[in-house]
Order: structure tokens, then sequence, then C-alpha cells
């Protein structure tokens, strides 16, 4: 145990020795880690918020096409949906989507659902009479508003519409609660100007989770012209969206994966002749093969793991603190158009084990095989080429 | 005085009434409870959660009516003394509304597409219409009452 604490003691000494070279590829490996580590936090964390925000959303969404497009859903097709068995209950959605010009930012104004049970309300009370809205707090936050406050918005008809804010509400997922509105139902259909017999969509909530496949099969052939989409379908697509965006990054920087394996290998395994003399002369004043080893390994791990730990620091501070502003318009694609959100820290361990593999064995081993080489060769012969 | 009496007695009517509707409402598994039958922990699938109500209100859990079954047949065994007779009630989990209902109100659906965990199922459905949707929907013909299950019928794994 004490000769492995000297033999770390010499290996750092050693590093400390050669400040430059190992320098200079502590930061390029820092920079490798961190950039593969943000894009696996940056879609680990939009998965984790999809799936945060479709838990707490209906077991199968039932839309209705016309055309091959998205249609208003006549309300009496919900009748022939709540016969079939294991169908908890159907409710008819309204909701839709306004630009706001001047903060230019999408909103999705929602008409209040019957069971609103993922959101909290915070402050204030639930909108009841027409004129009266409750926004989450992201937009509150926006916008810098509060309870009491009023918000101008234009309808269909193109009239300016004043709203008081009468309650703020938070989900557990920021996306949601960064672009929602909510309307009295009745309200929210003269604003969109929307009959009273239709609604945007069915939300259909299913008693055994198995079954919803079985009853989306059944709304498809009693309502041929509807759309029946299973929340583990939803969950599925963006899994699918943020994988392959995820990929396309990943390949990308593959390149500079490569490239730093190259300079690794070309930094590690050129062993200077100093270093080579410094191998012999170990070995001619006793050391072993295998303690030569030992050095190397220490060596090429303390470098891994220093680079490694500030890798990962790095893409934590580049995706949590500052947003992942670098890689974002790329992962999340045209949802730029969103209000900013503030992404919730999640990391997979086991993602960062396999980056961990895939950066540090690969350095180790470079530097400890040419040692290696160096070691087994007579010091003598070492020494004098 | 008499009127207290009465107070009293209708303390210990309404008592007694809320003990004897509390027996009869079977409780749910418990992160521990195992199938006595295939050793599995219970509480992960409640959609398939099946019970036994012994008349001295302990309860034996299992995973699937099928494996509820085969030890309801076997009984008394070396290792569980007691008699069917000893038995109050069998509850299964209603496929359509997962919710647990006693036995008899049940149809039992053989050899459909739907798999328990422990593989083919009887899958207790509640009411005939719904029995025969499901049939109709999960590939079966057999749909059995509980007076006409025999342990031949018990599906195989």
């Amino acid at each position: 145990m004490t000769r492995q604490w000297k033999l770390l003691d010499y290996a750092l000494a050693s590093l400390l020795r050669r400040k430059g070279k190992n320098l200079s590829i502590l930061v390029i490996y820092t920079l490798t880690v961190a950039t593969l580590a943000s894009v696996l936090f940056l879609t680990q964390s939009l998965r984790q918020e999809a799936t945060k925000v479709l838990s707490g959303g209906p077991d199968l969404v039932v839309q209705r096409l016309m055309a091959g497009r998205h249609e208003l859903v006549p309300l009496n097709y919900a009748d022939p949906i709540r016969k079939l068995p294991g169908v908890k209950s159907v409710q008819p959605r309204v909701w839709g989507y306004y630009y706001d010009s001047l903060k230019k930012v999408n909103l999705t104004l929602m008409g209040l659902p019957a069971e609103p049970e993922i959101l909290v309300l915070l402050e204030g009370e639930r909108p009841s009479k027409g004129q009266e809205i409750a926004v989450g707090r992201g937009i509150a936050d926006t916008y810098g508003f509060g309870v009491g406050d009023s918000l101008l918005l234009i309808d269909a008809a193109g009239e300016k519409q004043l709203y008081r804010i009468t309650g703020l509400f938070e989900t557990g997922s920021d996306l949601l609660t960064n672009d929602l509105i909510l309307f009295p139902e009745a309200e929210l259909r003269r604003f969109f100007a929307m009959p009273t017999n239709r609604a945007t969509d069915l939300a259909v909530s299913v008693y055994n989770p198995r079954e919803v496949a079985t009853l989306a099969q059944k709304v498809r052939y009693h309502l041929p012209d509807s759309r029946p989409i299973g929340k583990t379908e939803i969950l599925h697509t963006y899994d699918t969206v943020f994988h392959w965006r995820s990929g396309m990054l990943l390949t990308v920087s593959l390149a500079a994966l490569i490239a730093f394996c190259i300079l690794a290998w070309d930094k590690a395994t050129g062993i200077s002749a100093d270093e080579r003399r410094e191998i012999g002369i170990l070995k001619a004043v006793g050391w072993d093969t295998t303690d030569v080893l030992a050095l190397k390994f220490w060596e090429g791990l303390a470098v891994s793991l220093v680079a490694f730990l500030l890798g990962t620091i790095l893409a934590w501070t580049h995706t949590y603190v500052f947003g992942a502003g670098l890689l974002a318009p790329v992962i999340q694609g045209w949802s730029v158009l969103f209000p900013d959100f503030d992404l919730t820290p999640s990391v997979d361990l086991y993602q960062l084990f396999i980056l961990g593999m895939l950066t540090v064995t690969p350095y180790i081993a470079c530097t400890v095989i040419p040692s290696w080489k160096a070691a087994i060769t007579d010091p003598d012969s070492v020494m004098r080429s | 005085m008499p009127m207290r009496a009465l107070w009293l007695l209708l303390i210990v009517l309404l008592l007694s009434g809320a003990t004897l509707s509390f027996a009869a409402d079977p409780r749910m598994p418990n992160k521990t409870d195992r199938c006595p039958v295939c050793g599995m922990f219970v509480a992960p699938y409640p959609e398939w959660v099946a019970t036994i109500q012994f008349k001295d209100d302990s309860q034996l859990f299992f995973d699937g009516a099928k494996d509820l079954f085969k030890y309801y047949f076997a009984l008394p065994t070396k290792d569980d003394p007691r008699t069917r007779e000893q038995i109050r009630d069998i509850f299964l989990t209603d496929y359509y509304t997962m919710q647990l209902r006693s036995a008899g109100e049940l149809y039992l659906i053989r050899g459909s597409d739907v798999y328990g965990p422990m593989g083919h199922e009887l899958v207790p459905v509640a009411g005939e219409e719904a029995a025969k949707t499901f049939a109709r929907d999960h590939g079966s013909t057999h749909i059995l009452t509980l007076d006409q299950l025999t342990p031949e019928l018990l599906p195989e794994d």
C-alpha cells in the first residue's frame, strides 16, 4: 500500500515536471469530455422534462382528421368512446396557440380542465367568469405580472381583450408553466371563435394501461376519421426525436473525440528520449517493470480523472447554469419559439459511466503500453539509444 | 338516562357496522407480500392482484388468478392446513376497472393474448357484456364462471 502511495507521489511529481505537455493534454481532454457530457446532460434533461409533462397528461388523446389535417372534434364523438369498457372518463378539451407579437413568444391558451391535478395553484384562485385568467409562474416572471394585474390579448375577431389575472399556478415541469394560460372554457371559445359543439380534442383516461392500445384500435374502428394517440406513443416519439438529435450531435462530436484520441496517442506514446532515459535509469536503480507500469498507470489515471471531473463540472455548469446556450438550439429544434425554460438537472449515472469508459480507458492504455515497451527493454540499451 | 343508553347503543351499532364492513373489504398488498405459489412480489403488478381472505381476516396475495386457483385447489397442503371452508371470500382484479371484486361476480377468460407476470392467465372481467368484448378483442373464446372452473382448466404456464 505504502509502495503504491510512494509511486503515486512520484507520478504526480513527474507530471508537474512536464507541466506544458500535460497541461495542454488536460485542457483538450477536459473540453472533449465537456462537449460529450453536455450533449448527454441536455438530452437526458429534455427527455425527463417531456416525460414529466406527459405523465400528468391523458392516457389517450383523440383528435379528428379531415383531409389529413387536424380538425375540431364534435362533442358527440365522446359518447361511443365513453361506452367502451375500460374507459374511465372522456373529457373534451378546448385549447390552442396564441402568438404574442410583442414578447415574440408562443402561448398555449387552454380552457380550464375539469381535473387539473398536475397544476398546483400557487396564489389567488381559479378563473371562473369571463375576462378572468390564471397564468403559469413562468409567464408571470417573463411579463412581470402578479395576481390582480391585467393582460392584453387580441381575439379571433381582432378585438383587444383585457384579462384580469386571478391566479398563478405551477406544475412539476417548467415547460408547461412557461407558456400556459388558463381561461374559463366558455370565454376561450369566444376568444378563438370556436363553435360550442366542438372541442380541440378529447382526453380519454383509461383504468388499465395495458388496454390503451386496444382502445385506440376500437376508437379508430368506431370513429374512422379520428386519430387516437396514446401517451406511450407520444413519449416514444419524443424519445426517438431526442435520441436522433443527440445522436447527430454525438456523431459530429465524434470527430472531436477521434482528434482527441490522435492527440492523446501522439502526446502520450511519443515517449521522448528524456522519458525513455528516465525509465532506463529507474530500471537501473532497481525498479521492476511492474513498478514502472504502475507509475505510468498512476500518471494516466491522475490526468484522466482530473480532466473527466473538470469536464463533467464544466458540462453541468454549461447545461444547467447557462441553459446549454451552445447546444440547445440544435437539440430543441423548432421549439426555440417557446419562452425560455430552466432545465431540471438530471444525470444518468450509467451514461456518465459509459462516457468515462470511452475516454479514461483509451487514455490510460495510450500511456501504459509504450512505457511497457520501453520498460521491458534492457536499461543499458535504453539509456544508450 | 334512557337517552344516554340510546346514544350508546347507536355508537356501538355504528362501530360494529364499521368494523364489519372493514373486515369484508380486502386490503391491498404491501411491498413485502409475495405470491405463495411463485414467490414473486405482488405489489408491482396492481392490475393482477388476487387475494384469498380467510375467516380469521388473514389474507394471502397472488400475482394473478391462475396462481390463486392453483393454491385454492391444492388446499389443504402440508404447509397450509387451512381448508377451503375457512375462506371467507376470494377477490380478483377486474381487468377493465382495475378494482378488486369478489370472484363470484367475475367472469374468467382463458386463452387470451393478454399475459400476466406468470405467463398465460385467467383474466377476470366484470359483467357478461364486457367479458364477451374482452374475449373478442383479445382472441379468446373460453369464458368461464367460478363454478365452472376446475384444476384442469387452469392455464399451464
